[in-house]
């Protein structure tokens, strides 16, 4: 599963610890997720996507490996 | 979120104080007693001094220390327990299980008699000991590699 959390973060300005501090993890999930080591929970990815106002499919995306 | 059944951040101080604590008061019982641990063993279980003989209580009350201290470093909150730590402790604790099984077996296939007995004395705090160390091994890995990103990041 890849995503963009990254350059979500850089449209709206956000480092990994506020982004982190919103969901309630540690800023170490945060940057997990974004270099694709841990695949988030779907409560986690939901808050994610809360976050950018934007739906998870937006943010998350299946990758052939996936499937 | 369910409950995670993990004691408070600060008591891993206190377990790790237990353990510490055990080392000295162990070293000066062996040096008064030179012969303690082998007394243990020659009082018969079924006389009734076994139980509250001195070298018996010494060894449970030791045992409990290190027992009740790796326990609470172990299962004591992260600052932060999100769902990756929480994978991180299971993933842990698969391997310590696997580990001491693993010396189990091995050691029960080739070793007999009173070893047998010192195996099972060093199963009672290694898959503590090995998930201690494992656990903490990649915490601070997923650190450093958190670290390391934000250095490339900022460059």
């Amino acid at each position: 599963m890849k995503n963009n959390i990254r350059i979500e973060r850089a449209i709206k300005d956000i480092t990994q610890a506020d982004l982190a501090e919103r969901v309630g993890v540690s800023r170490q999930t945060i940057n997990s997720i974004e270099s694709n080591k841990y695949i988030p929970s779907t409560v986690l990815a939901l808050k994610i996507a809360r976050v950018f106002s934007k739906t998870v499919e937006e943010i998350f995306q299946l990758e052939k490996n996936d499937l | 979120m369910r409950p995670n059944y993990l004691f408070p951040f600060n008591t891993r101080y206190f377990g790790i104080a237990l353990v510490l604590i055990h080392i000295p008061v162990k070293l000066i019982w062996d040096a008064l007693y030179p012969s303690g641990y082998n007394h243990l063993h020659s009082t018969p279980t079924d006389s009734p001094d076994f139980l509250f003989s001195p070298p018996h209580l010494f060894f449970i009350g030791t045992t409990l220390m290190v027992l009740v201290g790796l326990f609470l470093v172990a299962f004591s909150r992260e600052r932060v327990e999100d769902e990756q730590i929480t994978q991180l402790r299971l993933d842990s604790l698969r391997w310590a299980i696997y580990v001491n099984y693993g010396i189990l077996l091995f050691s029960l296939i080739f070793t007999y008699g009173q070893e047998v007995y010192h195996i099972l004395l060093l199963n009672i705090w290694l898959p503590l000991l090995f998930f201690i160390l494992r656990f903490q091994w990649v915490l601070y890995r997923l650190n450093r590699s958190a670290r390391s990103n934000d250095s490339d990041s900022h460059s």
